[in-house]
């Protein structure tokens, strides 16, 4: 159903057009993704995949939604994402899309547009390293008022996201618009989002008190980029870091190895502590002595 | 203060535990006399007789069993830079011998490469490395291993170059030819970096279906993930990982299209200062039992033996 879903649209794309299904997890900062969903279970299934994985990714996550959008999302999100600890933490924001874009047309993009550039540092500066949307978009024909406003938008918008390198998707539900715009919308977007995804090897989430970041799951070549991206992100904020291994099933020495760098680079008052360490990094790090004075183990 | 003079390896062929002492202990001896730091790798029996040789002097000397130095045997190289990064510029004379004959084939060849890389890998380490071999009891192909690795032989309290002393890179070449995987293997792809974590759940459920112990098979979990990962960045595509069983070991055979030799001393030390790379090999030989490496037409091959659990007996 869901395939055949995501066909058919892609289908009527024709050859040439943007029409694929994104792999979110290998997701280009700053990719311009929408959806069109017939109802609210696809609604809900596309935000929480892409929601999913961003926050497993440890970027922070605002949806752009209704009251019962927004609850649907948190009881689609999967138990390991922890959906109560990422709204309490701030990894997950939500929003009304009044909230977000405004009740009245605004009289230039560029200030929306400043708008999503000041979002974006200010993840940044709450300890992320980078930042993703998922908007309900239907409320974007009214406010601009015409078709090709909307377009209009929506190609500011893939420059916008593409120089800012914040990803997103557009939630549009079709059957309230029509298929030349449902075209033209696809036309501006990167691909679609899908509605459903491989679970990801490793979880990175943040935690707030302690400052830091848990991990779950394998870490190794294919995931540890986000580990040091994310442990960067942290410590740029506190350097006094907290990363809870008590769910990672697997680190390679490349991962270790990067606990220790970021470790090593702190300032003089930094530190990452460590916490329910498993058997194999203690094994890899007595092997390979790659320990520093800064990275600790918990007590 | 000594002045370094770089490494001495050298070997001593002896008969019993009376030659034994009068050889080694006199060498421990002599080191001590000179100042040197006394370092033993030997069978506990060997201990013994060493500490009763020595007496008193025996306190200067750590002295370390073969069932942790050689377990896995290339543990020792890492008891040997460990000792002799603590030396502070004073010399360590180091005594080193297993049970060899304990050891399963997979092993004994690693072995040949162990003590044929040993002058070359610590050549500048300040160290006087003797490497005892029992002449009264080891088999030929055994002691064949002595007579060709050291450029010194020791014999009646006198050090004199070995005129048998075989070329270490000639010795590692010939210890490299590779073994293609036998038709029964179970083989996988895993070119792209997404294919390691599915290598590490087949190995997992293959390993504890060969009867290895959770922790051996953690252990070469980790090594097959390093080894694929180097394979990945710095081999050709395809990476294969083929898993079988051959003689006494359970076999993880990593292979990939890039047919430049290596280096026959990668990953013999780890890196000398923290690093992002640099310790696959050197990990994986911290971990298995034996590891194969060679390069040919066919491309790059790595082979990480583990122990099979009915050949696990030794004492």
């Amino acid at each position: 159903m869901v395939a055949a879903a995501t066909e058919s649209y892609s289908d009527r794309m024709g050859p040439g057009r943007q029409g694929t299904t994104a792999v979110l997890d290998s997701l280009v900062p700053g990719t311009h993704l929408c959806a069109f969903h017939r109802d609210d279970d696809e609604q809900t299934r596309v935000a929480a995949t892409f929601i999913g994985q961003g926050l497993s990714d440890g970027d922070q996550l605002m949806y752009v939604g209704t009251d019962d959008q927004v609850h649907a999302l948190l009881r689609a999100l999967p138990d390991e994402v922890d959906a109560r600890s990422a709204l309490a933490v701030g990894q997950l924001l939500v929003t009304s899309f009044a909230d977000a874009y405004g009740t009245r047309r605004p009289g230039d993009l560029t200030t929306v547009a400043d708008g999503f550039r000041a979002a974006a540092e200010l993840s940044r500066t709450r300890g992320f390293a980078g930042l993703r949307v998922a908007a309900q978009m239907d409320g974007l024909v009214p406010l601009l008022g015409s078709s090709e406003e909307v377009v209009r938008w929506e190609r500011m918008s893939t420059g916008l996201q593409r120089e800012i390198g914040v990803s997103s998707v557009c939630l549009y539900d079709a059957s309230r618009l029509d298929e030349e715009l449902l075209d033209l919308l696809a036309g501006e977007h990167s691909g679609f989002s899908p509605q459903v995804s491989p679970t990801p090897q490793a979880r990175f989430l943040a935690l707030e008190h302690p400052w830091g970041l848990r991990i779950s799951g394998e870490v190794d070549l294919a995931n540890r980029e986000l580990l040091r991206r994310m442990l960067l992100a942290r410590g740029a904020v506190l350097p006094q870091l907290h990363v809870d291994l008590t769910g990672l099933a697997f680190a390679d020495v490349g991962s270790v190895s990067i606990l220790r760098s970021v470790a090593a680079e702190l300032p003089d008052d930094g530190w990452l502590v460590l916490s329910g360490v498993p058997d194999g990094v203690r094994r890899i790090l007595a092997v390979t002595g790659l320990g520093h004075e800064r990275l600790r183990f918990a007590s | 203060m000594t002045t370094a003079t770089g490494a001495t390896h050298t070997s001593v062929f002896y008969d019993g535990s009376r030659q034994y002492a009068a050889e080694v202990g006199g060498y421990l001896r002599d080191g001590l006399a000179r100042g040197r730091r006394g370092l033993v790798m030997a069978p506990p029996r060997r201990v013994d007789e060493l500490r009763a040789t020595l007496g008193r002097d025996a306190d200067e000397v750590t002295f370390v069993e073969d069932t942790i130095a050689y377990e896995p045997q290339w543990n020792a190289y890492r008891v040997l830079r460990d000792f002799a990064a603590t030396a502070g510029g004073a010399r360590s004379c180091v005594v080193a011998e297993q049970r060899l004959a304990e050891r399963i084939p997979a092993e004994v060849v690693d072995y040949g490469r162990l003590e044929a890389a040993a002058g070359v890998v610590f050549a500048d380490f300040d160290v006087d490395l003797l490497c005892p071999y029992d002449a009264g009891t080891l088999p030929p192909h055994l002691l064949d291993i002595g007579l060709h690795a050291h450029a010194v032989v020791r014999s009646n309290g006198e050090s004199l170059p070995n005129s048998r002393f075989e070329d270490p890179f000639d010795v590692l070449a010939g210890l490299s030819v590779v073994s293609p995987p036998p038709p029964e293997a179970t083989s996988i792809d895993c070119s792209a970096p997404t294919d390691v974590a599915q290598a590490r759940r087949l190995v997992r459920a293959r390993g504890a279906e060969a009867g290895l112990r959770p922790d051996v098979v953690s252990d070469i979990t980790l090594a097959v993930s390093e080894v694929l990962t180097n394979s990945i960045m710095h081999g050709e595509s395809p990476t294969l990982l083929h898993l079988y069983t051959e003689g006494d070991t359970w076999v993880c055979h990593v292979h990939d299209g890039g047919r430049a030799p290596l280096d026959p001393l990668v990953g013999l030390l780890p890196p000398a200062e923290p690093s992002d790379h640099g310790y696959g090999l050197w990990l994986a030989r911290q971990l298995c039992t034996a590891v194969d490496v060679g390069t040919d037409r066919s491309g790059t091959h790595v082979r990480l033996h583990m122990r099979m659990p009915r050949a696990d007996h030794t004492p």
